[in-house]
């Protein structure tokens, strides 16, 4: 081992937690209990980024624990010398905060263990060195039993952070919590029983990993398929359960979570299966939530003199009004698609983006006001009978986004296999080809785009019937840009991936709101680290994942895992 | 009016550049006919208007009684005309076996309505595409049905070569125009290239148009033979009849010959 490999690494980790420090970041969470009386989320943020920061390095070295003891050793000192010398300017009088706003005497207090400044500088030495010495064991260790710690400390993790929700979740299904939780962390007893199980689960799964895949491949293929559909069947019913399980806010979540679900598998087939790189999804969002408010709003110019009847309840109720909405998506979405049939990739994505936009601006202009309502928007929106079915409740409009996603997965399962779906693949892969194959490429843009469309205005019409009214700005170009995000985290052409990227794009920084500011911060770091670590999304395609790994380990690919998607 | 392949006076002019001057051009059924040409003398540019890449400015394109011209590729693929290309293009992200499935594309019917509700139809059409492109790709004996599972991209050279001739004769041609099949093989390979372009011939009963550059492959496997340059045909004929024409060796040769034909 050289130093200098370990210099770089060490003095990453330094910076990145007296970073993490100035912008307050790590006092605010010190708030947060991890492990109640024990460890606070702010030094549990710090020690992270010790321990990756080693991790890392020592993996990429010959001798691994030296250089963890080294980067840690590093880290630590660099952040005491960075600590004693606030503590030093503010003790010759110098006002620090005019510039660092958040070096807080609390900060401090943090930084130096609640000892003196001479003490725990000495402590945070200690403590990284401590964290880069295990970092530099683990690399050495096996893989399966590394594979176990680092499972058993990270769900661990997730247990604490997740006490919000788990202790109500938990709470909803009669068991009992006191064990587990304390004052918003984890109880020491409650830590010791959450590492060991998820360590011992981990590592029997893992031991049993050989002897599971020996079982998967003699499998005859009937038998896979009724396991196939038996895990569906589960995953449905858990999907169906939910929330209530959760309680009323994360059903909420959940239901934002569906229509990302329902608008990301749209997208996904104009993007994952055709290939047509669109970047103004959001104009069919829009457009589903605009008819959908004109069908059934009492406030719609459609409600007349002579409809008064119908007044009191819109023109029309959701159900009724739901296929008119869907087919005018499709015409509008063949409609947008025609004129940019000729073009192709970046000129595609452009003009689809000011397709976009020229929705919403017409939404705006004065001269579609009258019916669209302009800035001021479309108003009470009713909820779809029955009237005891109530839409406002998030636990109800949840399972018709949930049905209508099933839906929509279905559909983009069946075509995917299907003659369509080759004509799409191989329309992505090489138009020109796909010509020459006699397939009709003017005629399965069209089909992408309009069911894309068809699909995403579903998703319009349950955002209306969600919220009860609309306004143009909930249809700007973020919408479109998050949508693609849901499906390239997790995974183009992927229908899990479509699940999973919805839940963590949309979710996460949902359940994140108690981390305040700091929200967008971590849910970009966390973006940027998948895109790095996992280019081919959380749950890929698994064609894509060979494509992006070709030359790779294929071994480290479970090509054998075949199961409904 | 027996031919198969009937141009005339085709041409093709891009900017400048004319590069296809009134070529009058046929192919018999059964026929195997050798283009041949220096590089830039319109080969590939003939090949893209026979198959609709490119309208032509002037002429007349027959084919089995359809007029060709104004016909878009997918559907002059469906009366019956495959070709492959100069630089081999596979769909890469697809498995060998799917290639050969697109193929039977213009031969299928099944929309959306047969994928959502898998009717029995759309079974059976699955079922008749999967056995018409493994009979494609077993037309190459062992090279390619044991890989059908593997990705395009993850091929061997030679292999792409012959899964883009399988993925052509998946879609049931009468004619198939082969833009240099011989190009970055080695002799041995070249050698199987003549013998399967007879088998194509004998065995399938297509009529072939190929070009290339490698003339002991034009020699083995050509009917007749025509030469291209500046756009224009500059002799036509037997192998030997062509490799002897003056015009021709000046092509291929020199400046002075084909500078004394402008």
């Amino acid at each position: 081992m050289n130093l200098r490999s370990a210099l770089k690494p060490g003095f990453v980790g330094g910076i990145v937690v007296v970073y993490l420090s100035a912008i307050g970041m790590v006092e605010r969470f010190q708030d947060r209990n991890v492990i109640t009386g024990l460890v606070g989320l702010g030094v549990v943020l710090m020690l992270v980024a010790f321990a990756i920061t080693s991790y890392t390095a020592a993996r990429k070295s010959d001798s691994s624990l030296l250089t963890g003891v080294a980067v840690g050793f590093i880290s630590g000192a660099f952040v005491a010398i960075v600590t004693m010398g606030f503590e030093g300017l503010i003790n010759a009088g110098l006002d620090v905060r005019g510039m660092f706003v958040s070096i807080t005497p609390g900060l401090l207090e943090t930084l130096e263990f609640g000892l003196n400044p001479v003490v725990g500088a000495f402590m945070m030495v200690v403590a990284s060195t401590a964290v880069g010495a295990v970092s530099g064991v683990l690399v050495g260790l096996e893989y399966h039993l590394r594979s176990a710690v680092v499972f058993a400390i990270g769900i661990t993790l997730l247990m604490s952070l997740g006490e919000p929700i788990l202790r109500v979740t938990l709470g909803n299904l009669q068991i009992p919590t006191g064990w587990l939780y304390e004052l918003g962390g984890l109880t020491i007893a409650g830590t010791i029983i959450v590492l060991a199980l998820a360590f011992g689960l981990r590592w029997w799964w893992m031991s049993r990993a050989d002897t599971r895949r020996e079982a998967a491949a003699q499998m005859p293929e009937a038998t896979r398929r009724t396991w196939g559909r038996a895990s569906l069947m589960a995953a449905i019913v858990a999907l169906v359960a939910l929330p209530w399980i959760v309680g009323p806010f994360v059903s909420d979540v959940l239901g934002t979570v569906g229509l990302y679900v329902l608008l990301g598998l749209g997208l996904n087939i104009v993007v994952g299966y055709a290939g047509l790189l669109d970047l103004g999804y959001v104009a069919f969002f829009a457009v589903g939530a605009y008819a959908a408010a004109i069908f059934t709003s009492p406030a719609s110019f459609l409600v007349t003199e002579e409809g008064q009847q119908f007044a009191e309840a819109g023109f029309t109720n959701l159900w009724v009004a739901l296929p008119f909405v869907v087919i005018i998506a499709v015409v509008i979405g063949a409609a947008i698609g025609a004129p940019v049939l000729r073009l192709r990739g970046d000129y595609l994505a452009i003009v689809t983006l000011g397709f976009g936009e020229i929705i919403r601006t017409l939404v705006l202009s004065d001269w579609l006001s009258p019916y669209l309502g302009g800035a001021q928007g479309l108003t009470r929106v009713p909820a779809a009978p029955p009237s005891s079915f109530d839409l406002r409740n998030p636990q109800h409009i949840y399972y018709l986004i949930l049905a209508f996603s099933l839906i929509a997965a279905y559909i983009s399962y069946r075509l995917v296999d299907s003659r369509v779906g080759r004509a799409w693949a191989a329309m992505r892969e090489d138009e020109d080809v796909a010509e020459a194959m006699g397939i009709s490429v003017v005629r399965y843009k069209l089909l992408a785009f309009a069911m894309g469309a068809g699909v995403g205005s579903l998703g319009g019409v349950f955002f209306a019937a969600k919220i009860g009214s609309i306004f143009p700005n909930s249809f700007g170009l973020q919408v479109s840009i998050n949508v693609l995000a849901v499906i390239i985290l997790g995974g183009i052409g992927s229908i899990p991936g479509v699940i999973v990227g919805a839940a963590a794009l949309v979710g996460l920084p949902e359940l994140l709101r108690e981390f305040g500011e700091f929200r967008l911060l971590i849910y970009g770091a966390i973006l940027i680290a998948i895109m790095i670590f996992r280019p081919e999304g959380l749950l890929p395609n698994k064609r894509r994942q060979r494509e992006l790994h070709e030359g790779q380990d294929l071994a480290a690919v479970d090509l054998t895992k075949e199961g409904p998607s | 009016m027996s031919h198969l392949l009937e141009l005339e006076g085709v041409s093709k002019r891009f900017g400048g550049v004319q590069a296809v001057d009134s070529v009058d051009f046929f192919a018999d059924p059964g026929e195997i006919v050798g283009v041949i040409g220096p590089n830039g003398a319109g080969k590939t540019t003939l090949f893209n208007i026979v198959t609709g890449f490119y309208s032509p400015d002037a002429g007349k394109i027959n084919f089995d009684g359809h007029n060709l011209v104004g016909l878009k590729p997918n559907q002059i693929t469906r009366v019956g005309i495959s070709r492959t290309f100069q630089s081999v293009r596979l769909f890469a992200a697809m498995t060998v076996l799917e290639n050969a499935m697109v193929g039977q594309h213009t031969r299928t019917k099944a929309g959306i309505y047969g994928a959502l509700f898998n009717t029995r139809r759309t079974v059976n059409e699955e079922q008749k595409v999967h056995t018409s492109a493994i009979e494609s790709l077993s037309f190459f004996g062992e090279r390619l049905t044991p890989r059908i599972n593997s990705l395009a991209s993850e091929l061997a050279y030679a292999d792409r070569r012959r899964l883009e001739i399988a993925r052509a004769m998946a879609t049931e041609p009468q004619l198939l125009l082969l833009d240099e099949p011989a190009a970055g093989m080695n002799p041995a390979e070249k050698e199987g290239l003549i013998e399967l372009i007879g088998r194509l011939r004998d065995e399938k009963g297509y009529a072939i148009v190929l070009i290339e550059h490698d003339m002991p492959v034009i020699k083995g496997v050509s009917d007749r033979v025509v030469a291209l340059d500046y756009g224009k045909k500059i002799a036509e004929g037997s192998y030997d009849e062509v490799a002897a024409d003056p015009q021709v060796i000046a092509a291929y040769l020199g400046k002075a010959g084909s500078e004394e034909q402008q």
